[in-house]
């Protein structure tokens, strides 16, 4: 998993729990890497496993809450990061149409060993997508709160349903309806 | 909301995460430099393989080299002025130039003739970079020309900027040679297919690919009108069927060239007769490839042939419909022809086509029995065959009665016998008929000689000729007399210029009639009535006249007579007539007396006398009247004659208005005229007359209450037809007739002298008209008359 994952969710633990939660779920969670990243660099998934789940057990929250509001966290990060990718689109529903087609492309060419996500389109209007989420990691929550901020960003918002294809969260519909 | 933390647990925890941070950037700057490396590594490959590359290329641009070198075509590099860089052997044996010893540009050794051609080529070699198939003529070193082509290209350096150009060049001469040989020969091929006197076609599937121009004015249409044809197209549909097989059997190999008369439709529809051949090439494979298709015209020689066998066609129906019977035997005395008249006159029962080909070697001994000399005739046939000379006009009787004519006439070409011909002519009919003229001669002779007409001929001259009994009679002279004297002197006729005026009529070659007066023998005057006709000889030259006389003196006398009587008869009537006027006259004279008599015994003696002499008186005058009424219609019915008729045109409408305007009219009778009378050609007072009566009469004799006479006309195409119709008492069928003689009349009405309508019928009868009446006693009376117009 691409280092910047682990520092921006690093940043937002600091930032939401403070110092010492994240000291705790470094420590408590034993990972081999003992929380030294870097953006440039590539970590073993497990590591944010670990995290997470000690996270959840330090502060009493869900992990997949925890994940969500990573999401809603990590699209500002990115945004900062790489600006002029959002910049190049003018709709919400059209940048998500295009994770696959065209982010996804660029961010191989940075990271060829990098091991995204897909996202396959079903349907699209001109209010509306629904596609399926799919990757190992199951990180379907994040994708959730990745696609709420983009509405956001837009200064806009949407109804977002999703069911699990599958009971690992390895597959997931989205059903995003843009509001007003 | 964080917990709350003291401060050197947060000093503690800063630390642990400034460390994380400084071994994160430790970790970071390691793999930035391990990507370093890495970048570094890459370079150094790509170097070491770059001039790997660069070794192989120039070990293969060195090879390729040699390729050239040892190439067999002629193989030149040349800069891009023209100048020779590298030339191989071969290019050096065949421009004879070296350019290792010599420096050559190429520019000099073309062709001048191909300069702009070259200009325009290397222009393109420029733009394209590549340069196919240039043709052009050069001169070579021992100055001979050579015909080449080069297929060039340009050479670039490292920056794409070409240098020079490569080229091989091909010594096509012997070819071009070839080429224009055979262009030549083409050429020479093309004039003979053009010129040639038959349509010449290439065809492919029928269609028509090529064609030379007779084939074009053949058949009208031109060559861009035939690429969009189908031989099938201008074939006539009754050949299709035929040709399609011959055309099927030859896709099939059976059949490697035919020819077939065919009808070619033109394109102004005209019919193009053509003897057809059609020939197949075939390729490699043995299959048809295209067909040339020959087309002579024998549209001419077709209707030659046709009229040809139309007039032989006649010459047969000729023949066996000749009235003379004609046999062709040939040089075996076999039948070639005989026709129809031929076997009817010998009784053969088969037809003239069944005979042909039978040996006539016996037939004059199975046919001697028709004649009436056998043996005479076999005799004669031998000789006549013997002789092989024409012989004509033997007569041959039969024993039927017949005779028969026979020509014989042998056949001779280029003097070697090829048969002969007998010709049969039934002359039965033309001997007899001399014979028969002779009994008809002879039969006219004698009605001639014993007829009651004098028949007389003469010459030009008037000189007699020949006289028949009866004219001898009539005149009392003998032949003997007659013979040989001028007719007009001998019996001294009077009339000479009438005689010779009919002379001048007759040569003119008209008949004519006409009476003369002459004196017979014993000086007795006659009256003859002569017709006479011109007399021409063989070669209708007038020779003279011949006339038929009839003596009609007696008749003559006649007639005298009764001009004589018709004089006597008219100075009679006449007197009759001025007999009639007088005595009427003085019969009136004494009635007037009387009449003024008893008007004064009447004035006189009025007073005096008793009702019965008055009466009577009364009497006496009307009698008186009735007298003088009598006496005026006597005379005017002896005054109508034609001699008194003057004719003038008289409108009829005009009379019956002055006649209402005279008689006396009853009060309820009305007189009509139905439709618009017409004006008729006639005498106005006769008219009138007959009008007058007519009506005078329909108005008087109405008893019932309205009256009614109605005036009408018919046209008939030779008369008019009037009628006058009343309403009056009628007339009884009994006096329908006796009404138009005179002193008739139907009733005993004073008035009426019973003379009016007989005066009436004269004046009709005077233009030939009639007059008749239909009428029913008590309903009334019509009386129609008719008048010529």
């Amino acid at each position: 998993m691409k280092g910047i994952v682990f520092t921006e969710f690093l940043e937002m633990v600091e930032a939401s729990f403070g110092l010492e939660t994240t000291d705790n779920m470094i420590v408590n969670s034993n990972v081999p890497s003992e929380g030294i990243y870097t953006s440039v660099g590539t970590y073993d998934f497990n590591e944010m496993v670990s995290l997470i789940t000690c996270l959840s057990e330090e502060v009493k929250i869900p992990a997949n809450d925890l994940i969500y509001t990573f999401g809603l966290y990590l699209f500002g990060s990115l945004g900062k990061a790489h600006p002029e990718v959002i910049q190049s689109y003018n709709s919400p529903l059209a940048l998500l149409y295009s994770i696959e087609d065209h982010i996804h492309v660029h961010v191989q060419k940075l990271y060829p060993e990098a091991e995204l996500p897909t996202f396959k389109i079903l349907e699209k209007t001109d209010t509306s997508i629904s596609m399926v989420y799919s990757s190992s990691r199951g990180l379907y929550r994040l994708a959730h709160g990745l696609i709420e901020k983009c509405f956001e960003h837009f200064n806009g918002s949407a109804t977002i349903a999703y069911e699990l294809l599958k009971e690992d969260g390895t597959e997931v519909k989205f059903d995003v309806t843009q509001n007003g | 909301m964080l917990p709350k933390m003291d401060s050197g647990k947060e000093v503690l925890l800063l630390k642990k995460a400034l460390d994380r941070q400084k071994k994160a950037r430790a970790q970071a700057e390691k793999i930035l430099e391990e990507k370093a490396k890495e970048l570094y590594d890459v370079t150094h490959h790509l170097k070491e393989s770059n001039a790997r590359l660069e070794a192989l290329l120039s070990e293969k641009t060195s090879e390729l080299d040699g390729v050239f070198v040892n190439i067999v075509d002629p193989y030149v590099v040349m800069d891009l002025k023209f100048n020779i860089i590298k030339m191989n052997a071969s290019a050096k044996e065949f421009l004879g130039y070296d350019s290792e010893k010599e420096a050559i540009n190429l520019s000099t050794i073309v062709h001048p003739e191909y300069m702009e051609y070259t200009a325009e080529s290397i222009q393109s070699l420029m733009e394209v970079g590549v340069l196919k198939n240039y043709q052009a003529k050069i001169i070579i070193k021992d100055k001979t020309e050579k015909y080449i082509q080069i297929n060039s290209s340009l050479i670039y350096d490292k920056n794409r900027k070409p240098i020079a150009a490569q080229g091989i060049i091909r010594d096509i001469t012997q070819e071009t040679e070839i080429k224009h040989l055979l262009a030549e020969q083409k050429k020479e091929l093309d004039i003979i297919v053009e010129n040639s006197p038959l349509g010449i076609v290439l065809t492919v599937n029928n269609k028509i690919v090529k064609s030379n121009r007779t084939f074009k004015t053949l058949i009208g249409y031109s060559d861009f009108e035939l690429k969009k044809l189908k031989l099938d197209d201008i074939s006539s549909p009754e050949d299709i069927e035929k040709s399609k097989e011959l055309i099927n059997q030859m896709n099939t190999g059976e059949l490697d060239q035919f020819s077939i008369i065919k009808k070619y439709t033109r394109k102004d529809n005209g019919i193009l007769w053509a003897k057809t051949s059609v020939n197949a090439f075939k390729n490699s494979k043995g299959k048809v490839e295209y067909k040339v298709v020959m087309i002579e015209d024998i549209t001419k020689e077709l209707e030659a042939e046709e009229q040809l066998k139309e007039s032989e066609n006649r010459l047969a129906t000729l023949i066996s419909n000749l009235q003379t019977g004609v046999l062709l035997e040939d040089e075996n005395r076999k039948i070639s022809l005989t026709n129809k008249r031929f076997c009817s006159m010998f009784n053969i029962s088969a037809s003239p086509q069944q005979l042909n080909g039978v040996d006539c070697s016996d037939a004059a001994e199975q046919n001697k029995i028709f004649f009436k000399n056998p043996e005479a005739f076999v005799t004669r046939i031998g000789e006549i065959l013997k002789e092989r000379k024409l012989v004509s006009s033997d007569e041959l009787e039969m024993i039927d009665g017949r005779i028969l004519e026979r020509d014989y006439i042998p056949i001779f070409n280029n003097k070697i016998y090829k048969g002969h011909l007998w010709t049969y002519q039934d002359i039965t009919v033309r001997k007899n008929f001399r014979k028969n003229l002779f009994a008809e001669k002879e039969k006219y002779s004698s009605i001639i000689a014993n007829m009651n007409l004098g028949l007389l001929e003469v010459d030009t001259n008037d000189t007699i000729q020949m006289a028949n009994q009866s004219f001898c009679k009539m005149s009392g002279f003998s032949q003997d007399e007659l013979l040989g004297t001028k007719a007009r002197e001998i019996l001294r006729v009077r009339e000479l210029d009438l005689i010779e005026k009919q002379d001048r009529i007759r040569s003119k070659g008209d008949s004519d009639s006409y009476e003369v007066k002459v004196l017979n023998k014993s000086g007795e005057k006659k009256h003859w009535l002569i017709s006479g006709a011109p007399r021409y000889d063989e070669g209708g030259i007038l020779i003279g006249s011949i006339g038929i006389h009839l003596d009609i003196t007696t008749q003559k006398k006649l007639e005298v007579q009764k001009g004589l009587l018709l004089k006597e008869l008219e100075n009679s009537n006449k007197g009759l007539q001025e007999y009639a006027h007088i005595v009427s006259h003085d019969l009136k004279s004494p009635l007037r007396s009387i009449s003024a008599l008893a008007t004064w015994l009447y004035e006189d003696y009025k007073d005096v006398l008793d009702e019965n002499g008055v009466t009577q008186l009364g009497l006496m005058q009307e009698k008186v009247e009735a007298m003088d009424n009598l006496i005026v219609g006597i005379l005017n019915y002896s005054t109508v004659s034609s001699d008194t008729i003057q004719n003038t045109k008289v409108d009829v409408n005009m009379v019956i208005k002055e006649i209402t305007d005279i008689i006396f009219i009853p009060d309820h009778v009305e007189v009509k005229i139905v439709k618009k009378l017409p004006t008729i050609f006639a005498d106005k007072i006769k008219v009138h007359q007959v009008f007058q009566n007519f009506m005078s009469n329909a108005v008087v004799h109405i008893e019932n209450e309205i009256g009614l006479v109605n005036i009408d006309y018919i046209e008939t195409k030779t008369h008019w037809q009037f009628s006058i119709e009343d309403n009056g008492v009628g007339i009884p069928k009994e006096y329908h007739e006796k009404i138009f003689k005179i002193f008739q009349s139907v009733g005993n009405k004073e008035r009426s002298t019973g003379i009016g309508l007989s005066i009436v019928k004269k004046i009709i009868d005077l233009y030939e008209g009639e007059v008749w009446l239909e009428s029913t006693p008590g309903e009334g009376t019509t009386f129609y008359f008719t008048i010529k117009k």
